[in-house]
Order: structure tokens, then sequence, then C-alpha cells
């Protein structure tokens, strides 16, 4: 545990001194936001709503991609691996501290997109249930975190990672968005489509339970040499 | 943990690969307690890997290796609180400060926050504590990483090349540091006689095995 | 060869002989002697190969990523071939099986695809990620990293497989599309056509196994070869 906390405080801090990750993420959905604003025109009716919610969320998608490509950046780009990989530490641990900076980058950008995705395409509408909203937004943060984290780290040691990390996420990035799209639109213009609400989120729930469990028994396969 | 008679270190048939390239060629070789070995060869005869595996961050591919008798990689998790690791690189993080990074790797080897300022006083880099450890020199860099390998009080010191970088005094330091270590040591240099007084043996490598 | 002992059938040969009596009955069952569909039909009989091709490349899929875990346990050399060689024929089936799922489509539908169906949609999620594991082996230079990173991948996968069903069913409003032949009840067809279809899958299930032995063969000699021209190089 002890492990875990002073691995997260080095992720939280290196961000914190270098400000490369989030800032880039900002810039990206801020500007993704806007394009797609302009793009759907004056179209702010449930159809141009849903469209511009998939597209929301495939910014969020690539969002997360700018952010995980850089995991480890340090680590590889000063050899620091071997210091860490020569300690007591659980791999593992290594695993959870990254997927929990991640999360908590993704988390803050959303903090700025959502608000204003209100702006520019719900502010006409009815109003979205914000907790639900909220809710499907950190399990999705999640998921993406610790999945994308393990990715990271087997990308980390090949010289194409920058695309390669992508290629190796989209499979599973399909789903989740497919099912976060639902549960978002559903909660701005409830559908009589027998879709749950609850169900949605038990399934993102149950992709951050595969994930997690997968993340944390595989990573040590993926770092040691 | 560590029995005061037996080898700190055995390596018998030790084959290590990179991709199809053969690094570590059927490697004999014996630390007893207590000695420094000294590894010399030229570069590429595989120092380096033969320290990276030891230091349980790379597995064998064919042999043994124990460090206490204790085989590598199966039991590498009660090995690595005992081993104290210096490669070619410091292996710390430029942005933080050296006070930063101790305290992560204090943190990693369960150490009392206390032993930061003892390590730092002993490679003589205590009024560099809150500095940006990617400032420092490289001869300062070289100094944090022998102390960030000091920190935990290892019984087996795995050093790379510990004198590269270093001034008279940074010598002086490591000349300190390995004369309180009271434990083993394999150090990999391109100097032996800087360290004919400690260490006890020399294996001169070539392609992988004893030369 | 050297020696009086009568050389044995190695099993790819084996495989390849069973495979081709299957795939002979198959044929002609499903050409001569099962009945035609009465509301599709004989366009219908794709279905003998389209599901059964879908099922094999499944079981490829398990088969690879079984073996993958096997790998990570033992670090056997061999396991990772053992387990590429189902992956990389899933490729193969998987592109069999959108090519007959899309004929079956514009026949039955008169669309080359629909995005509404559930299981079309799925087929296509994993067949991504097999284009994905081939990427990612093509990216690392054979080794022990490679078969590491490559089992790992398609451990992962495995995570893949009921996400990607129960999420798609998610999305999708409407899930009538696709013929459904299985449920609950049992197979939704009479006893010729089951025979049919077992046979049918027999087949590809064993010409599966044909192509694994013969590439997992393949594969080896190609290994041995390059462990002794490095041999060779090394003794120079």
């Amino acid at each position: 545990m002890t492990a875990y906390r002073a691995l997260l405080r080095k992720d939280l801090l290196l961000e914190l001194r270098g400000r490369e990750i989030v800032p880039a993420m900002l810039a990206f959905v801020i500007g993704s936001l806007v394009l797609v604003r302009f793009g759907l025109g004056g179209v702010t009716q449930a159809g141009g709503t849903q469209a511009a919610t998939g597209l929301l969320w495939v910014a969020a998608v690539f969002t997360s991609m700018l952010a995980l490509v850089r995991s480890f950046a340090q680590e590889r780009e000063h050899g620091i691996w071997d210091g860490l990989l020569s300690t007591p530490a659980d791999r593992a641990a290594i695993w959870a501290a990254r997927a929990s900076a991640t999360f908590v980058f993704l988390a803050l950008t959303q903090v700025v997109a959502v608000p204003l995705f209100w702006l520019f395409f719900l502010q006409d509408g009815p109003s979205p249930s914000i907790l639900v909203l909220v809710a499907a937004l950190l399990l999705a943060d999640l998921g993406v975190a610790m999945l994308g984290s393990l990715l990271a780290g087997l990308t980390g040691g090949i010289a194409a990672r920058e695309v390669l990390l992508p290629v190796l996420f989209l499979p599973f990035a399909i789903p989740l968005v497919t099912v976060a799209v639902r549960v978002t639109v559903h909660t701005i213009s409830p559908q009589t489509s027998g879709f749950h609400t609850f169900e949605g989120l038990g399934f993102l729930a149950l992709y951050d339970t595969i994930f997690g469990l997968l993340g944390w028994a595989l990573f040590e396969y993926v770092v040691e040499d | 943990m560590r029995s005061s008679d037996g080898d700190a270190v055995v390596c018998s048939g030790l084959v290590r690969r990179f991709g199809e390239r053969l690094v570590l060629d059927g490697l004999e070789m014996r630390v007893p307690a207590g000695e420094r070995v000294l590894l010399t060869g030229p570069n590429g005869s595989g120092k380096t890997t033969l320290l990276r595996v030891i230091a349980t961050v790379l597995r064998p591919h064919g042999g043994e290796v124990r460090v206490w008798d204790k085989p590598l990689p199966a039991e590498a998790k009660q090995v690595r609180p005992d081993i104290g690791y210096v490669g070619h690189e410091p292996l710390i993080y430029p942005t933080l400060t050296v006070g930063e990074n101790l305290a992560l790797y204090a943190s990693l080897y369960g150490v009392d926050g206390g032993r930061i300022g003892e390590a730092l006083d002993q490679v003589g880099l205590a009024g560099r504590r809150a500095d940006a450890a990617g400032d420092l020199s490289r001869g300062m860099r070289q100094r944090l990483a022998l102390a960030r390998a000091t920190l935990h009080r290892p019984a087996l010191l795995l050093l790379d090349e510990p004198t590269a970088g270093l001034d008279e005094d940074g010598r002086a330091r490591l000349a300190g540091l390995l004369a309180s270590h009271d434990g083993s040591a394999v150090i990999a240099t391109h100097e032996p006689d800087w360290f004919a007084e400690v260490a006890g043996s020399e294996l001169r490598l070539a392609a992988g095995k004893a030369a | 060869m050297i020696g009086s002992r009568r050389p044995r059938p190695d099993g790819a040969t084996v495989a390849a002989l069973v495979a081709a009596v299957l795939m002979t009955a198959a044929l002609a069952m499903i050409f001569f002697y099962v009945p035609t569909d009465v509301s599709e039909g004989y366009s219908q009989r794709i279905f003998y190969f389209h599901v059964p091709i879908a099922l094999t490349t499944y079981t490829l899929f398990v088969w690879g990523a079984v073996n993958a875990a096997r790998y990570l346990l033992r670090r056997d050399e061999s396991l990772d071939l053992k387990s590429y060689v189902p992956m990389h024929l899933g490729v193969i089936f998987g592109s069999l099986t959108l090519v007959t799922g899309s004929i079956w489509a514009n026949i039955a539908w008169g669309t080359w695809w629909f995005w509404g169906d559930t299981q079309l949609t799925t087929f296509l999620i994993i067949f991504l990620f097999y284009c994905a594991y081939f990427m990612l082996r093509f990216s690392v230079e054979p080794g022990e990293r490679r078969a590491t990173y490559s089992a790992v991948y398609a451990l992962l996968g495995v995570g893949l497989i009921p996400l990607s069903v129960i999420g798609v069913r998610f999305a999708q409003s409407n899930d009538l599309i696709h013929p459904i032949t299985f449920n609950s009840n049992g197979a939704n067809m009479d006893h010729s056509m089951f025979l049919t279809f077992l046979v049918a899958l027999a087949a590809m299930l064993s010409l599966a196994v044909t192509m694994y032995l013969v590439e997992l063969r393949g594969k080896r000699i190609d290994e041995r070869v390059r462990r002794i021209r490095r041999l060779v190089e090394e003794g120079v």
C-alpha cells in the first residue's frame, strides 16, 4: 500500500511539474467540442444531440490516448524502470498508481469538458440527469485508465507505440463507447427502447472489473524482461 | 535472510539473450559473502547485463542464478529488499527534487524518511535536497544514484561503473561508502586499479562468459 | 530415412485426411442431402458454411488464449507458437465468416452489411482485435518479449468477448435481424438440417486443426533453420 501511495504521489507530482499531459488533453477536447459544435451547425434537437454525444465520447477516447501514450514516458526516457523494478514494490502497484493518476487526469479534463458540452449542446433541451452522466463518465474513465495503463506498459518499449497503442485499444473502446453513448443519451432525453440506465452503468462496472483484474494480474508480465 | 557463511551470489551456466543475440553465454561466477568482486572486460562483454540479472531486473534465460541461495527469478521478491543497484543511468526523475526522488525510493524500500538526510550527507549532497534532480551536474547525479542505492543499507551492492563522472570528492565519498558497507559487492568497472584496495577478486568477461 | 522402422504418418497428415473426408461429406450433404429451406430458399445453404466457420473462429480464439496463458506460466517457447498460430488462423476464418456473412446478408436482406445486427458487430469487434494482435506481433522483434506481449494481449481478448456480446446487445434496439437458429429450446431445425450442420461444423473444425498442425510444423522448421543459422554464425 505504501508503494502504491508513493508511486501515485510520484505520478501526480510529475504531471504537476511537467504539465505535459493535462494541458494537451484540455486543448484537444475543447478543440474537438468547438469543431463539433460548428460542424453540426444549429442543430440542437434530439438527433443532433445524439450525434454530438457520440462525438463527445469519441473525443474523450482519443483524449485519453494522449494521456496513455505519455504514461511511463519518464521511466522510458531516463531508464528508470531498472530503478523501480529492482525495488521490492509490487509490479501491480506500479500499474495501479499509473491507472489512478490517469483516471485523475481524465476526470480533470471532463470537469472542463462536460460544462462546455452542456453549454454547446444541451442548453436548449431538457436538462440531463447529471448524476448518471457523471457516474457513466467516471466508470468509463476508470476502465480506460486501467486497461490503457496496461497497454501503455506493453507498448512502452516498442518504437511504433504512438500508433500501436490506439490500435490495440480500439477493439476494447468499441463496446465501452457504445454503451457509454447510450447511457449518456438516455440521461438527456429518456428513450422508451427498453434500455435501462442501471444496466448500462452495470455494464461499465463489469467492464472495469474485468480489465481491472486482468490489468492487476498481467502487468508484471508486461514490464518484466 | 542472509547467511553469514553462504555465498552471496552464485551463477552457473547463466544464459541471457536479447532477441536472437546471445549476451551471456554460460557464465560461471561466485561471490563469497562479504567479498567484493570486480567485473572487467571490453564493452559488450555482458557486464551490465550480468548486473541487471542479479538485480532481478532481467530474467535468466538459462542456467542458474542464486542470491543468498535463493534462485532467481522464482524468489526474486525475497531478494530485492537487500539489493542496491547503480546502473548506467542514475535512475532518478529529473523533474522531481533530490529529496522527492529519495522519498519515493525510501517508501518503495520501506525505509524511514530520516535515512534520506543521512544518505545525502554521506554522498555530500545535503545542501541540494530541494533542487531538481535534473539540475544537478553529471557527477552530482552519480552521487545521488549512490545515495539511492544505499538508502536501505543493502547487503549486496551491484555497481555498474560507479566512478563514472565522479570528481575527487565524489570518489572519496564512494570509497567511504564501500568501506562502511559490510556486505558483498559486484562492481563493473574500467578502472580495476582504483578498486584494488577494496576488491577481493576480479572476473574478466569476454563475449558473455569468463575470459 | 535410415532405419528399418516404417515412418509413422504424422499428425498433420492424419488431420488432413480426416478433414478431406469430412469436407467431402459436408459438401455432399449441403448440396445434395439437406432439404431446401422453406422460407429462404436454396441460398439459405450458405448458413452451413457461415455458422460453422464463425464457430470455428471463436474456437481458435479460445485455443490461442489458452495457450497464451500456458506460455506465461511456463515460458515454454513452443507455446508461443501454439498460441500465435490459432490466432493467425482466426484471422483467416474470421475473414471468411465476414465474407460468407456478407454474401448471406446480401441474399437475404439485400444489403452487404447491417449495423443493427448484434452478432455481426460483435464479430467485427473481435475481428478488429485479431488484426490489432497481428500489428502488435509485427511491431516487435522475435523473441521472449514478443511472445510475452502477444500472450498478454491474447488474454485481454478473452475479456473482450463477453463484453462485446453484452455491450453490443445493449446498444441495439432491435435484435431480430440475425436469423435465430439456436435458442433456449434447442435447434430450430429438423433432423436432416441439424445433422448437416454438425457435419459441416466437424469439417470446419478438422480443417482448422489440419491448418494448425501444418502451420505449426512449418513454423517449427523455420525456427530450426534459424537456430542452426545462428549456431553457425556464432561458431565461426
